[in-house]
């Protein structure tokens, strides 16, 4: 009865899990982009204020002959647009001159440029005069000073509010934030360290709990279509944080295999279990298949399967589908939830095509694309929903080998930054020997041998199955 | 940068930001809709039957686009549309006639029927393949024309339902003013836009399309099929309930008869939102006008070409097919591909007829 | 009525029960589960089938007492017609579908414009040959069905060959617009039916030359004297006859072998040797002449663009319900629906259609292979 109980709690205890970081990475994130806009607010302000402080003083300045920035930036606005229009008249009197008849003409016109190169430094000096006045007068430059002071007292006052205000805003927003940031952190380490407590207690049969450094395990999997055995009596375990391979002629029942595990098929027999993102273990056996994803499996498929009508960064945004927290009627309204998730997945789209050499694909849509880049894409969007196990279905396929080479690098970048174990299914035997830590080959859908590269490599019994019996 | 010079972007800024912000499209077109309007009650003599047609139009525009989240972006072929439309326009009629319910009231029980209809067909949908859900939704069409038929007590009938028109309005019976229904139905164009927009750019309609694209890779995504295909169907058919609803407000002298809202009106719906470019709100503004309004505007009016469009409606009939066809094999992108293909054209034509003329004017640039 | 529905809501009701415990308890013991759950749903419903009989026939006797049978024969011998021509029209229905892979919704406009020609041909031969009406009728039949053929072949050749690449629901909206253009197309070249333009199909013999049906009594089935029409009993020999024939060329000439290589897979069978191009096309061209025959037999009527219309819902109803991948279950089903609308109108009476469709639905919703379908298993 008690293991009953126990296990409801920690279902419960998962979910709420799972809810609470998603909430809880939602208000860092929403903590960080409303300090950004209050800064930039602050920022736009604080130029205003500059700018309409130096357009005040600019009166004074001229008055008194001081030839500050500002003034100099007139000047040169003014100077630019004469010398503009200077410009535009020579060309057209060099025009005139082109299809100019007789000589007079263009004796005349020759005349006319001068005078207009004449005219063109006259009105800059003119210019310089208006706005910087050659005598200034003794009262002037006092006046001057006088003023600068005001306005520069007026102006610091000013800034000081503003600079007051944003920094009250940001103060109200952490506040606010933090409060209930760490409320959620405090709870969510509580509920972990329950979970952890309550798995440690199970002891009930029919429960399984896996052990910390498993992530996935497959205990006796059976797949039967009619009478053909896909896959027999399979068994296996994924560590944490490695890189797993499972290799096979044709037809040994791979892809069978994470077909059962993302939940496309369902097995005849047999129990998968994974440590999903909470350190709980799922029994993945009575998942639905859109579930899969929020406890931290994600795959790839072997024919390129990206919505060909959206670009690139939306094809990573729907990969982030599962860890939106707006509903559709949030959607219908356009309302500020739907604004600032858009702007927070986009962030972190940007940074995922950033790590993996994507970002002259952004705004690409992916008809016409090289192959290479859409298998890419494929791998960059697994990312964008924190996986803890990511499947990659035969990601060498129709790839060369500098292209294999550089995907097996990615492969390691990803597990190092991202902090997540790999399982791949590969029939590209350089690939798997130069990357995976553990490597299991099956055929006709049972085990042949489980190793590391170097032991599989030198297992007699994988050598027969691929090269023939001796 | 001085002050003046900052003033001066920030205005062109604030300007340029405004129109390019997408819902100002959708407010020029509602304008333009109530400028005609606007036109005939000023006096200038705008045809009767053109004010109609566009009236008309408009309705079938809001269908259209409950219609291209169904087709455009879940990829779902539904050919009862017709019949929720004729649906929705019966719930008025009844509920007005013989109940006497306010117009807020019946446009909520509206939605509700909206919701459970669209509800049973996505269920449907669930089980059957793309191919064989034309076919259940053509039956589900003939389940509801019979009980508009049959179900005399709902409807009158054949006969047709006898419209007052009039709706209820707080309490008591008005009679409707064309005129006014006319703002009205451009108000609720403008509403449903901008929601079809809000939702083509969202997580949702998002989804919508990895669905469509691929069943497979959308659930390995987190994206619950049984959730979306519903949500489809549910929003396509609230629109079209909708839409009815206003079809009846605004055509007071039509009896609504069974066999309005058939099979015929289905298919025209389908073209229109095809033609026009089934993910494209101006797309389907521009189907709905050539498939629709022109023959409305234009073809039904007995003084363009000396009647024989009149004479002989099949032509127009024939030629909506025709366009189906045409544009299914060759132009799969419908009008709209063909617009901003036009307009890119158009702009770099301009961009190098600018760049000659300054370069004859002023002679090639020396810098 | 209401009797009725409650006896057939608890029927159904036991049989569903006795299902899921079946489920629950037996079902492991077979190897073959998906093929005995469907063997088992099958014969619910055969069961619910025969009991909606049984009740029809429960009603049937409150009202006619002894002539309760006769009267539900007497329904059967009246949906003969429309059992011959739903049989006809549904089974082109699934031979474009198998050689085109699309569902071909122009296939009631196909088949008006058979029955518009031969209308013409009537009007033609009236004028100008003193033939009796039921040569008249003969010769019309056979010349609007070739003038369907040739429809259908024309359509295959200038429009379907080249859409093969679209997609499934493309390919619908293609036979959309098809729908749409004959539809205008037919009032255009033949005009409306009007009394300078009488377009109408008579029947092969008048409806009062009947065939009584004394083997029902002398079988001792009935006591009461039934009999049919010449035209039904001329009609059924002549529609079995033709679907006797295709089903024998399917099934044992090189053309059918052609038609179901090109059904499973057309570039492969193209590739192997098989003449797609004229495969399509002849088939195209031979659902035009069933769909043709379909709605000329249908006589006496008057030709109207609209006319093949519900026969073609009820035909797509019975193709979704016999499963398109089979001939013979459309065929089984086709036969079913108009028994179960006549029989249906002595209990529902108006809402015969609307009651046997939503049965269907339902049904469709629970094994959405149809009846006689298989289900596949998709690779991901």
């Amino acid at each position: 009865m008690v293991q009953i109980v126990n296990r409801i709690k920690t279902n419960i205890y998962d979910i709420l899990l799972k809810r609470q970081e998603a909430n809880l990475s939602y208000k860092k994130e929403y903590l960080v982009i409303k300090t950004e806009e209050v800064n930039e607010k602050r920022a736009k302000n604080i130029a205003k204020t500059e700018l309409l402080f130096n357009h005040k003083l600019a009166k004074y300045e001229t008055h008194a002959g001081i030839a500050s920035s500002y003034i100099n930036e007139l000047i040169r606005e003014k100077e630019e647009i004469i010398n503009k229009q200077a410009k535009l008249d020579t060309r057209v009197l060099k025009q005139k001159i082109k299809q100019a008849k007789s000589d007079d003409l263009v004796a005349n016109l020759n005349k006319k440029i001068a005078d207009v190169e004449v005219n063109r430094l006259k009105r800059i000096s003119d210019a310089k005069v208006k706005y910087l006045n050659p005598n200034p007068s003794e009262s002037d430059k006092a006046l001057y000073d006088n003023q600068r002071k005001e306005l520069e007292d007026l102006k610091q006052e000013r800034i000081k509010k503003i600079n007051l205000k944003a920094d009250l805003h940001i103060e109200k927003i952490n506040k606010q934030t933090q409060a209930s940031i760490e409320k959620l952190s405090a709870s969510i380490s509580s509920f972990k360290e329950k979970l952890i407590k309550l798995e440690e207690q199970m002891t009930d049969k029919n429960t399984v709990v896996l052990e910390k450094d498993l992530i996935l395990s497959l205990r006796n999997l059976s797949m039967h279509f009619g009478g053909l055995k896909a896959v027999d009596d399979l068994s296996f375990d994924v560590k944490k944080g490695e890189i797993f391979g499972l290799i096979g002629p044709n037809g040994a029942g791979k892809t069978t295999v994470f077909n059962c595990i993302t939940r496309f098929y369902k097995p005849t027999s047999g129990n998968i279990y994974f440590n999903n993102v909470n350190g709980k273990t799922v029994h993945l056996n009575e998942m639905k298949v859109h579930n899969v994803i929020k406890e931290g499996i994600v795959r790839t498929f072997q024919n390129v399967e990206l919505v060909w009508e959206l670009n690139i960064l939306d094809n990573l945004l729907v990969a982030a589908h599962s860890s939106y927290r707006s509903s559709f009627f949030h959607h219908l309204v356009h309302s500020r939830l739907t604004k600032r998730e858009e702007v927070i997945y986009t962030k972190k789209a940007m940074k995922i095509l950033n790590d993996l050499d994507l970002t002259p694909y952004t705004y690409a849509f992916p008809i016409g694309l090289p192959y290479g880049v859409l298998k890419k894409v494929e791998l960059a969007r697994t990312l964008m929903s924190n996986p803890k196990l990511i499947i990659l279905d035969e990601p060498a396929a129709g790839l060369n080998d500098t292209e294999t080479k550089e995907l097996s690098e990615f492969i390691k970048k990803i597990k190092d930054e991202y902090d997540v174990t790999i399982f791949l299914v590969e029939h590209d035997m350089g690939l798997v020997m130069s990357i995976c830590d553990t490597v299991c080959a099956i055929s006709f859908g049972k085990k042949l041998d489980i190793g590391t590269p170097k032991q599989i490599q030198s297992s007699k019994v994988v050598q027969e199955a691929y090269l023939g019996g001796e | 940068m001085t002050y003046e010079t900052k003033m001066k972007n920030t205005y062109k800024n604030k300007l340029k930001s405004m129109v390019k912000h997408p819902y100002f499209g959708f407010f020029v077109i509602t304008i333009i809709m109530l400028l005609v309007q606007v036109l005939r009650v000023a006096g200038v003599d705008v045809a009767n039957q053109t004010l109609r047609a566009f009236g008309k139009t408009m309705i079938y525009i809001i269908v259209g686009l409950g219609f291209s989240i169904l087709l455009g972006f879940g990829g779902l072929a539904s050919l009862g549309t017709a019949g929720f439309v004729g649906l929705g326009a019966y719930l008025l009629g009844y509920f007005t006639n013989n109940k006497g319910y306010s117009v807020f009231l019946i446009i909520l029980i509206t939605i509700v029927v909206a919701i459970i209809v669209g509800t049973v067909v996505g269920f449907i949908s669930l089980r059957i393949e793309g191919m064989y859900l034309a076919i259940i939704t053509l039956a589900i069409a003939e389940i509801i024309n019979e009980v508009f038929t049959n179900w005399t007590a709902f409807s009158n009938g054949i006969d047709g339902m006898i419209v007052n028109n009039r709706i209820v309005l707080f309490n008591k019976y008005i009679v409707l003013d064309p005129n006014v229904v006319f703002v009205a139905i451009s108000l609720a164009l403008l509403l449903m836009m901008i929601i079809t927009f809000n939702i083509m750019k969202s997580p949702t309609g998002r989804a919508l399309l990895a669905m469509r694209n691929s069943t497979s890779a959308a659930q390995a995504m987190g994206i619950s099929i049984f959730k979306y295909r519903l949500l489809a169907f549910i929003v396509s058919t609230v629109y079209a309930m909708l839409a009815g609803v206003l079809y009846l407000t605004y055509i007071p002298s039509t009896f609504p008869v069974p066999g309005d809202w058939t099979l015929n009106l289905s298919l025209l719906i389908l073209a229109a939102v095809i033609v026009g470019g089934s993910r494209s709100i101006y797309g389907i503004i521009m189907g709905t006008f050539l498939i629709f309004g022109f023959d409305l505007a234009v073809l039904s009016n007995r003084n363009n070409f000396g009647g024989y469009f009149v004479e002989h409606p099949e032509i127009s009939i024939m030629l909506n097919g025709v366009l189906i066809i045409l544009v299914i094999m060759f132009y799969r992108g419908g009008l709209i591909r063909l617009v901003n293909t036009v307009i890119a054209f158009i702009k770099r034509l301009f961009l190098k007829l600018k760049n000659k003329w300054k370069e004859y004017r002023y002679g090639p640039d020396s810098e | 009525m209401g009797a009725f529905w409650l006896d057939f809501g608890i029927a159904s009701a036991i049989l569903f029960v006795a299902y899921n415990i079946f489920k629950i308890f037996f079902l492991k013991y077979f190897k073959n589960q998906a093929k005995v759950k469907s063997r088992v749903i099958n014969l619910i419903v055969f069961l619910l089938i025969i009991y909606t009989f049984v009740i029809v026939y429960q009603t049937a006797q409150e009202k006619f007492g002894d002539r309760a049978l006769a009267y539900m024969i007497l329904q059967f011998i009246n949906q003969i017609p429309n059992i011959a021509s739903l049989a006809l029209a549904t089974t082109a229905i699934v031979l474009i579908y198998k050689t085109s892979t699309t569902t071909n919704f122009a296939q009631s406009m196909m088949a008006t414009f058979g029955a518009y020609s031969a209308a013409k041909a009537v009007q033609y031969i009236g004028a100008n040959y003193q033939w009796t009406t039921t040569t008249t009728v003969i010769v019309a039949l056979f010349a609007g069905s070739f003038v369907a053929f040739l429809l259908g072949v024309f359509i295959d050749t200038v429009i379907i060959r080249y859409s093969k690449d679209k997609t499934p629901i493309g390919k619908q909206m293609i036979t959309m617009g098809l729908v749409i253009i004959l539809m205008g197309l037919m009032p255009m070249i033949f005009g409306f039916n009007s009394s300078n333009n009488p377009l109408v199909i008579p029947q092969l013999f008048p409806a009062t030359e009947k065939v009584p049906l004394t083997f029902l009594n002398t079988w001792g089935i009935i006591e009461m004297q039934l009999s049919m029409t010449k035209h039904s009993l001329y009609i059924l020999i002549f529609s079995v006859f033709l679907l006797v024939l295709l089903f024998s060329l399917l099934r044992f000439t090189k053309w059918g072998l052609g038609v179901r290589a090109t059904a499973s897979n057309e570039r492969v069978a193209s590739m192997m040797g098989v003449n797609t191009k004229l495969i399509t096309a002849l088939s195209w061209g031979i659902a035009g002449f069933l769909g043709g025959v379909a709605a000329i037999i249908k006589a006496p009527t008057d030709i109207n663009p609209a006319l093949m219309v519900s026969t073609q819902v009820n035909g797509f109803v019975a193709a979704v319900l016999g499963s398109f991948t089979s001939f013979s279950g459309p065929l089984i089903a086709s036969i079913l629906i108009p028994l179960l609308q006549g029989l249906m109108v002595s209990l529902v009476g108006n809402w015969n259609f609307t009651v046997v469709y939503a049965i269907i639905l339902a049904f469709v919703l629970i094994k959405p292979e149809g009846l006689f379908g298989k289900k596949v298993d998709k690779k991901v």
